[in-house]
């Protein structure tokens, strides 16, 4: 009896800590107008097998909520603090950042591999020639919403200019979508604190689908620019609850105040 | 040994709470945790627009005078997702609120927390601030 007394009250006395810790956090950390409103499939039926297509692939479809980096892509990607190799010129260049700066805030493309808390999905695009792209669709995904995957084979250009989503080249392993990017402008951010890149990175994809509410990527990050050495990170997205509407218009710019109230300008001094 | 299970209960509650919240972008760089307002006004405009929603309310203040508040909440597609339609809250009702009063410009809120005068305890579309990551289902 005195001994459940005692765990009970040293339990109480732990979680207070840690509540006024998470309280203390919050106040200092608090870094969002909070989301939450993309409802997600049903925990009993997570489990369940995974659809094929007609020629037998996993069906990567969706819509997913999540499956990338957001706040922080060392945390996001399963890394603990300060294990992301970054050069030291990198991580300057981080802490020198201020969230407010961050394109994206401004409606600039999130790229890879940022994923916000909008639903997105892969639409497989199927021609008389079988599956030749894969466009990645993302319901907040901001100017230049779409992203391509080329399908069919092709490779890399040797030519290519930096651009926000650049070249993607994908191919089925098994059941395990593959996609190859190359030719990234530096412009955005891997999340909104900060973390930088080069145009020398490279990035590889390797997505798959354990179940029927889960999909899987196992991230390569490689950027001679920016680190010491590749490194894999993993995410995971969820699939939106089936029976709520598809991706939805999202127009961001249309009504984008942010930075008024706290007194800055969008974008205004983005490094 | 009943007030025990009492303290174990009561410990395992506030464990569930402190339960970290991971939230999105952008409200640390423009409001203030720290100064929460609670004040009733009349709608004056809502604005199913994105990024965010916006909620207008206008608040007459002990002196009279009026000032309109402007606030901001999450996303309209995540607020639709849950089953809120405009015509569940349009310009002329009398409302309470809860925000977080911007950095700079004090009556640019993030909202906390908004309902009906006539139906204080059914609040609206969604909660914002610090502990809050979630919107109420209709």
């Amino acid at each position: 009896m005195r001994k459940l007394l005692v765990i009970s009250i040293t339990m109480m006395g732990l979680t207070l800590t840690l509540l006024v810790q998470s309280q203390a956090q919050a106040q200092d950390r608090v870094r969002s107008i909070p989301v939450g409103g993309s409802p997600l499939v049903p925990e009993r039926l997570v489990n369940g097998p995974v659809p094929r297509l007609p020629d037998g692939k996993p069906d990567l479809t969706g819509p997913w909520v999540g499956g990338g980096s957001n706040a922080d892509i060392e945390r996001d990607g399963g890394l603990k603090p300060g294990e992301l190799p970054l050069l030291p010129s990198a991580k300057a260049l981080r802490d020198s950042r201020k969230e407010q700066d961050e394109p994206y805030v401004a409606c600039l493309p999130m790229s890879v591999p940022r994923s916000n808390p909008y639903p997105w999905k892969f639409a497989m695009s199927y021609t008389s020639k079988g599956l030749t792209h894969i466009y990645l669709l993302h319901e907040l995904g901001d100017a230049g919403a779409h992203r391509v995957v080329y399908m069919d084979g092709r490779k890399h250009p040797d030519d290519l200019f930096p651009t926000w989503w650049g070249h993607s080249i994908g191919r089925w392993e098994g059941d395990t979508l593959v996609i190859d990017t190359v030719g990234y402008n530096d412009k955005f951010w891997f999340d909104s604190r900060g973390t930088p890149h080069t145009e020398k990175l490279h990035t590889i994809e390797r997505w798959t689908r354990p179940n029927y509410g889960t999909l899987v990527n196992a991230f390569t990050l490689d950027d001679p620019g920016a680190f010491s050495r590749p490194v894999q990170l993993k995410f995971t997205a969820k699939l939106l609850r089936p029976d709520f509407d598809d991706l939805m218009e999202d127009i961001c710019t249309e009504n984008n105040q942010a930075g008024i109230a706290g007194g800055y300008k969008l974008n205004s001094e983005s490094k | 040994m009943r007030t025990t299970l009492g303290v174990l209960v009561a410990g395992l509650g506030l464990f569930c709470l402190a339960v970290p919240v991971v939230a999105h972008h952008g409200f640390d760089t423009e409001y203030d945790a720290k100064k929460k307002v609670s004040l009733t006004g009349v709608v004056t405009k809502v604005e199913w627009l994105n990024p965010h929603m916006r909620v207008y309310i206008d608040v007459k203040g002990a002196d009279g005078k009026v000032t309109n508040w402007n606030l901001e909440m999450t996303g309209p597609n995540h607020v639709r997702r849950q089953g809120w339609k405009p015509k569940d809250l349009v310009a002329g009702e009398e409302v309470s609120f809860e925000a977080y009063a911007g950095k700079v410009d004090e009556t640019r809120g993030s909202l906390a927390r908004i309902a009906k005068v006539a139906e204080p305890d059914k609040p609206l579309f969604g909660q914002g601030g610090p502990g809050a990551d979630t919107i109420p289902s209709k």
